[in-house]
């Protein structure tokens, strides 16, 4: 019973690991927003470091999922602040001076070619 | 006696334990399975939502099964070592279980949100359909 136990939850926290990059992936091809397919990675990923929890685990283990519940968190606020930054960069070229896209444009694009 | 109590808990500990590993498996096995299906047919960002919130749903009631499971196991936990993973251990799923809860909350202010602005938009249009003449 407790060989089960400890054997079963590492074995779907390996599977659930995988599980999670492909399910990142595959959000990210379809719907093309990283944030998104960010959320979906990490969610699997902590319930992978969550099953690693079960049982007798070893400090290792636990150094893991705590890592991946912060990275999660700080990923996250990192996103958000990085989003609202954007949008209120967004509406201030909007009121004053040239879209984001026109200044990337205007840097990558060759000089002969303007 | 003391032996007695000790495998009881044990046993209760390795019980509770993997009800909420079966717990936290069946949802992510769920969440990944429609994960790839709204991803390969709807392609829709709010599609996802509803999903991530089940998960987080499943897995914070694994972490109620094993923070149980954890308040067991200091009835029996003999040396300062066990003590301490086992404060390490509760203190992550203490915190993970604070954090998704906040998180489903804000997750579902969002929905009840976008589903109330929704709601707005098309009773304004219809409003100005029935005013429309023709």
């Amino acid at each position: 019973m407790t060989g089960v136990l400890l054997a079963l939850p590492g074995l779907m926290a390996q599977l659930l690991s995988g599980a999670a990059l492909l399910a990142g992936v595959l959000t990210l091809a379809t719907t093309r927003k990283p944030t998104l397919a960010l959320s979906v990675f990490l969610d699997l990923l902590t319930a992978a470091g969550l099953l690693r929890l079960v049982g007798d685990p070893s400090w290792q283990s636990i150094a893991t999922a705590a890592v991946i519940v912060a990275l999660r968190h700080l990923i996250g606020f990192g996103l958000r602040i990085g989003a609202r930054n954007w949008t209120t960069s967004t509406q201030d070229a909007g009121r004053s001076g040239p879209r984001p896209g026109m200044v990337v444009d205007r840097l990558l694009r060759p000089a002969w070619r303007r | 006696m003391e032996e007695l109590l000790e495998d009881v808990v044990n046993a209760l500990v390795s019980i509770v334990e993997a009800c909420g590993a079966a717990v936290i498996i069946i949802g992510a096995v769920w969440a990944f399975a429609r994960f790839v299906w709204v991803g390969l047919r709807r392609r829709d960002t709010s599609a996802f939502v509803p999903v991530r919130l089940t998960l987080g749903r499943f897995l914070a009631l694994g972490l109620e099964f094993q923070l149980a499971s954890d308040v067991l196991r200091t009835a029996v936990a003999p040396s300062f070592r066990e003590l301490g993973q086992l404060a390490a251990v509760a203190a992550i799923r203490t915190a993970l279980n604070y954090f998704l809860g906040k998180e489903i909350a804000e997750e579902r202010r969002q929905v009840a949100e976008e589903t109330k602005g929704a709601r707005t938009g098309s009773g304004s249009t219809s409003a100005h359909g029935s005013s429309d003449p023709a």
